[in-house]
């Protein structure tokens, strides 16, 4: 408890910084949805389109005059922060003991070593828990001034709980990394490098058919915000991969990092 | 001059990375072009015969459309950026805050050079290396655009007028990271703030582009120097340009002050 304790407190202004700057985002993102929401010439032009071709369009597009549309098209550039945000935790969390030199002082401890990993585990997914809390206690504050519609609790619900899930991806795969390489520079540029790959394969995925294939290796496209807001659940294939992913990062996490030389 | 040398020597094996990375992005992105343009043109014409606020209602309106060059190319330097900006933001806030990290700075700074002297060189040393980056760049454009372009012909003097902004960019993340340097009592990792830096301020463009609005605009220089914008018009977006200008004056400004009465946290 003790470890947990003071990992939280050594990530607590990194935390706070991107609190700040994330419900400051998610204002701003609400403050431009006032020249849509219930815009009158857009809501016109949408109710004069033919039933069909709203459909087709709404498989593609979100509607962003509505609230929980608007939002759909938002939420993978918020996750998008906030999947770096856990990478760069997660690589850091394990990494820093080397950096700052004190990894000689913390396997003095008499702890083993996968009880370090589990205690930074949680202090980390806790990091995790409260920003996202932060951000999603942002959007219903920033949505108060508007009507919502009635799918709206139910798809928050969903966004909450595939950015949970997302970010889980990105936590175990940066701990990983850390875990994975000895030098503590070079995991985090590999990190870096790695979100980067995958964000570039999540916008190939939109521009092309057939690039498509993409979609089951970048977790930018596992849980599409319009395709959540379309069918109201997660497609369970994507829950499957994601699921596979955590539990073989954190496993692997666990492996090298219990038997590999520590840089002291 | 020892000192400009030395810094630029461990510039030089990252650079070849951050070169090859962007020739990677524009090369892999642009060999689409050929076939992605032809796509592109058909959702075009379908798209010409909807109302501009119904398009806008669905998010799908402005800008170039992806079929011409000028309109692919913006869309494939936005990752550029993307990246530039994570290189810049790295470098400022490396370039200080390395030698407290590595416990180095009492024996730089009690050589017989004064702190403004060696903020200078280490300064032109880190900028000579974003320059450097910058000519690869400009290398890559012309070659990548050259070599998948087809019969299709685009506005070599609005490429280059983007290419001219790409100096201020890298200034504008290099004096963020600055500024944090001589702000903040020490600095432990610099890929983190680098990268969150990068990475947020690009969220925040990559959905003004979608959604429009002024102020998503006035907070990332990614909108400042929009390619989009740039390579429609020709010219830049002054206003905000000039926004982004105020904004690297007064980061240096306050930083080289800050700096220069900074208790430095040595070894021992």
């Amino acid at each position: 408890m003790n470890i947990v304790r003071r990992e939280l407190w050594a990530h607590a202004k990194l935390l706070l910084y991107w609190s700040l700057s994330m419900s400051a985002f998610v204002w701003m993102m609400f403050f431009e949805f006032a020249a849509y929401y219930k815009n009158p010439e857009m809501v016109q032009l949408i109710e004069a389109m033919p039933a069909e071709m709203l459909a087709a369009f709404g498989m593609q597009y979100a509607n962003l005059t509505t609230v929980s549309g608007y939002l759909s098209v938002t939420v993978p550039f918020l996750n998008l922060a906030l999947g770096i945000y856990a990478l760069l935790l997660g690589n850091n969390i394990i990494a820093k003991e080397e950096r700052d030199k004190t990894a000689g002082f913390l396997m003095t401890l008499p702890v083993t070593r996968p009880k370090v990993v589990s205690c930074k585990l949680i202090a980390a997914v806790i990091s995790c828990i409260i920003l996202l809390a932060v951000v999603v206690g942002s959007i219903l504050v920033f949505t108060l001034p508007y009507e919502v519609e009635s799918e709206f609790p139910r798809f928050l619900l969903l966004v909450t709980a595939s950015t949970f899930v997302f970010k889980l991806i990105f936590l175990s795969v940066g701990m990983l990394m850390a875990a994975a390489t000895r030098r503590y520079k070079l995991s985090g540029g590999l990190g870096v490098g790695v979100i980067f790959a995958l964000y570039l394969a999540s916008v190939l995925t939109g521009l092309s058919e057939s690039l498509a294939f993409l979609k089951y290796i970048t977790p930018f496209s596992y849980f599409a915000a319009p395709q959540l807001l379309q069918a109201l659940g997660f497609a369970p294939v994507f829950l499957v991969v994601s699921a596979v992913i955590i539990v073989s990062s954190l496993v692997g996490t666990y492996l090298m990092y219990g038997r590999r030389d520590l840089y002291v | 001059m020892n000192v400009i040398n030395f810094e630029f020597k461990k510039y030089v094996g990252s650079l070849w990375f951050w070169i090859i990375s962007l020739w990677s992005i524009l090369v892999m992105f642009m060999a689409m072009y050929p076939v992605l343009a032809r796509d592109a043109a058909l959702v075009d014409l379908v798209l010409q015969h909807y109302p501009e606020e119904l398009l806008r209602a669905f998010g799908m309106s402005g800008g170039l459309s992806l079929a011409t060059v000028a309109g692919f190319f913006a869309f494939v330097f936005a990752f550029v950026q993307l990246c530039l900006a994570i290189q810049s933001a790295y470098y400022g806030f490396q370039f200080l805050s390395v030698e407290e990290r590595e416990l180095t700075a009492d024996f730089l700074y009690s050589k017989p050079v004064s702190r403004s002297r060696l903020l200078l060189y280490k300064y032109v040393a880190a900028m000579a290396a974003l320059l450097i980056t910058n000519i690869g760049l400009i290398m890559g454009t012309f070659l990548s655009i050259e070599w998948f372009r087809g019969s299709m012909v685009y506005d070599v003097g609005v490429v280059i007028s983007l290419l001219l902004s790409v100096p201020l960019f890298q200034l504008f993340f290099f004096s963020a990271g600055f500024l944090a340097t001589a702000l903040s009592k020490k600095i432990t990792s610099v890929i983190g703030p680098a990268v969150g830096l990068a990475f947020v301020l690009y969220a925040i463009s990559a959905l003004q582009r979608i959604v429009g609005g002024a102020l998503l605009a006035l907070v990332s220089p990614y909108n400042h120097f929009d390619p989009n914008y740039i390579l429609q018009r020709g010219d830049w977006n002054m206003p905000l340009v000039t926004l982004s200008l105020v904004f690297i004056v007064a980061a240096n400004v306050v930083a080289y002050f800050m700096f220069m009465r900074r208790d430095l946290h040595a070894a021992v």
